[in-house]
């Protein structure tokens, strides 16, 4: 800092010396947008362009013809792809409202900044971060009727004969097998952002509260509730994208079965493109899913930024 | 702290709030520690009914998850004694051990293409993320929309194309083909995450260094670079357990050189089905390590799973 | 309300992008609902508007 006061050259001279601010720029974002193009929007065209198509990935040799917007067509007036996509709106729904609970409630209990709450977050967390094909692969152990621990705790706290149900070989319980993973797994994230929201609330708007002899009740719902908002539609936002495209997680599970109960939007497309090869039909299925996540993240793009405004 | 304020709460809340939050801790241990019990139990012990929570260990997962064995005759058995422990526990099944198992060519293959990519995405990344964070780039805003977004995209719709194309480059199951496309994946975290860390960085040390006579690139590496390095390592470990993680891609596009251990994983087969304690101990020693640098980076958790918004 | 109405005429961001967004849930709603077929069969139609729309609006001036 000293040398800053004896030498004090022209901003002319600096850019004459090495780059320009503006080439250093350019040469400093351009590797990155070189490799999204390739990787992303080159092939996102390509599929763009398939799926007005009947090309089939397998036969290489066999004439590609096209065929113009028949396969949107198809497949939105399909009633089992409809019936996936609201398999796929039950998972959404249920794990979506069962996170928030969950995870407002624990947020708020953590807030209370009892002793040790650090360490017992960090320990909440951890299912999070790990992968989550290991993990559901496990989770069919877990599973198990007879074998399994889940079964057998559920039968010690109600009674009912732990081989007298098959959490993933039922129908009417398949789907909420999914659900209790993908709560056990990402309630942690939502608790996460809801401590971030709370912690975000200054002090003094509660001790105003106070003054104002506004009850406990009161203040949760007129001071914590709207405060915590912004942040609980990140969470929200953010599930509702990952949980959409939900695949890893599944797929290990259930593999999308019984029948297809459990067969989400990204299992169903798996299917059509790398078990039946219909590339053309596949890749308009893809660019459908794709416009619907697309257009959530810009909503999400927004509830961003109006968090970081705060 | 005031000496005196109404939102300190009473020490008997705060017990019944630590008492919940233990108790719901403890239950969303419950399957991890699950996993690296069954690590340690016989075949046997891992499927008898009910559960089993005492049990004697032994190592007969991890050696399965190792190894691969044969059946032999009891007259081979009797004529060449057990060469190691190993050896011993597999004897009781009257087997030998004949090689190695696929499991660490596989766990390998996770540490190079994770490591690879890592290092790929935060190299582009820091450059990306200096450029928007200090000049006028025209179109920012929707270049750091674009670069987001294909985040988001659903991996399914995405692998269709890079199937085809990775095909007719020759790149389908190869360790480039994978770190480049987990790269792509990951450069957009870096980006957002590395641009909130640099922004943070006053803008007055480097016009400080510019004023003293550095280049612009002179000024980014030797002042800007080592103000983030807090950020630029817990971005990489964020970059790094995702990579580590992914499973749609490695599925997809790798089948043998390439294939990391989520996919190998759910397919360790043993004697009748899964030979779950084999399993479960692949996957202890492969969540293990996430597990560590989750509670290395707890302090920047947060703001790395929200692309930087919420700071904290 | 008019403040909405006179945004909206103006070519304001602030409606338009509301519009927007409306126009995206409601097509994922479309999309993912039990209850009309024809719903579904159109949902892709208006998330696609709702989506072009948002990138559109969001260039314009506060």
């Amino acid at each position: 800092m000293e040398r800053v006061a004896s030498a004090t050259p022209s901003p002319i001279a600096h850019s004459v010396r090495g780059l320009s601010d503006r080439a250093i720029a350019w040469v400093f974002v351009a590797p990155t947008i070189f490799l999204l193009l390739a990787i992303n929007i080159f092939p996102l065209i390509w599929t763009i362009q398939l799926s007005f198509t009947n090309y089939k990935a397998n036969r290489i040799g066999r004439e590609v013809k096209n065929v113009g917007l028949r396969n949107y067509e198809r497949i939105l007036t399909d009633t089992d792809i409809w019936l996936n996509m609201q398999a796929t709106a039950h998972f959404l729904f249920w794990t979506i409202a069962l996170q928030v609970l969950i995870g407002f409630a624990l947020a708020w209990l953590i807030n209370k900044k009892f002793k040790g709450n650090d360490l017992w977050t960090t320990i909440i967390v951890l299912p999070m971060m790990l992968s989550p094909a290991v993990v559901g692969n496990f989770w069919k152990f877990l599973y198990q009727p007879q074998i399994g621990l889940f079964n057998y705790i559920i039968s010690f706290f109600t009674g009912v004969e732990p081989s007298s149900f098959q959490m993933l070989g039922q129908v009417n319980l398949a789907p909420w097998s999914i659900v209790i993973v993908d709560t056990w797994m990402w309630t942690p994230f939502v608790m996460l952002i809801c401590l971030a929201g709370l912690r975000s609330i200054p002090d003094y708007i509660y001790e105003a509260a106070e003054i104002d002899r506004a009850s406990k009740w009161r203040q949760f719902w007129t001071i914590t509730v709207p405060m915590v908002m912004p942040f609980l539609m990140l969470a929200v936002l953010f599930r509702g994208i990952e949980n959409f495209k939900m695949f890893d997680l599944v797929v290990q599970l259930t593999g999308g079965g019984p029948g297809s109960t459990t067969e989400l939007t990204s299992i169903n497309l798996k299917r059509e493109a790398f078990e039946k090869w219909r590339t053309g039909y596949a890749s308009a299925y893809a660019i459908i899913l794709f416009v619907t996540v697309f257009g959530l993240a810009s909503i999400y793009v927004k509830a961003l930024n109006k968090v970081k405004e705060r | 702290m005031s000496s005196f304020s109404v939102t300190d709460t009473s020490s008997r809340t705060k017990r019944i709030a630590g008492t919940l939050v233990i108790v719901y801790a403890l239950i969303t241990m419950l399957p991890l520690v699950w996993i690296g019990a069954t690590g340690f139990k016989s075949p046997a012990d891992a499927i008898s009914y009910p559960p089993k929570v005492v049990f004697s260990p032994t190592l007969e997962g991890y050696v399965n998850l190792f190894t691969t064995r044969t059946r032999q005759t009891q007259e081979y058995l009797q004529n060449n004694p057990p060469t190691n422990w190993a050896d011993e526990i597999v004897r009781q099944y009257d087997m030998v051990i004949v090689g190695p198992s696929k499991f660490g060519e596989r766990f390998l293959n996770s540490v190079i293409i994770g490591f690879g990519s890592t290092f790929l995405s935060i190299f582009l990344g820091t450059l990306a993320a200096y450029a928007f964070s200090r000049f006028k780039i025209p179109l920012a805003d929707d270049l750091l929309f674009f670069i987001l977004s294909t985040r988001m995209m659903p991996p399914i719709a995405v692998a269709i194309p890079i199937f085809l194309m990775y095909r007719n480059l020759g790149l389908s199951d190869t360790h480039l083909g994978m770190i480049l496309l987990y790269t792509a994946v990951n450069i957009s975290l870096a980006v957002w995450l590395l641009k909130g860390f640099i922004d943070e960085i006053p803008r007055e040390y480097e016009e400080a260094a510019l004023i003293d006579g550095y280049t612009r690139f002179q000024a980014f590496y030797k002042v800007v670079l080592p103000q983030a390095a807090t950020g630029i390592a817990s971005t990489a470990i964020f970059c790094l357990i995702f990579a580590w993680n992914e499973y749609a891609f490695a599925v997809l596009l790798t089948s043998a050189t390439a294939q990391t251990a989520p996919p190998f994983i759910p397919t360790i087969i043993g004697i009748g089905g899964l030979d779950w304690p084999a399993v479960a101990a692949g996957a202890t020693l492969f969540l293990l390590p996430v597990m560590i640098f989750t509670i290395m980076l707890r302090k920047h958790l947060l703001r790395g799973i929200t692309f930087g918004a919420v700071r904290k | 309300m008019t403040g909405f109405i006179r945004g909206v005429f103006r070519f304001r961001r602030g409606p338009w992008e509301m519009l927007a967004t409306i126009l995206i849930a409601l097509g994922v709603f479309m999309l993912m609902q039990p209850f009309m077929m024809w719903a579904y069969t159109y949902s892709f139609i208006t998330t696609l508007v709702g989506t072009v729309m948002f990138i559109i609006v969001s260039h314009f001036p506060e």
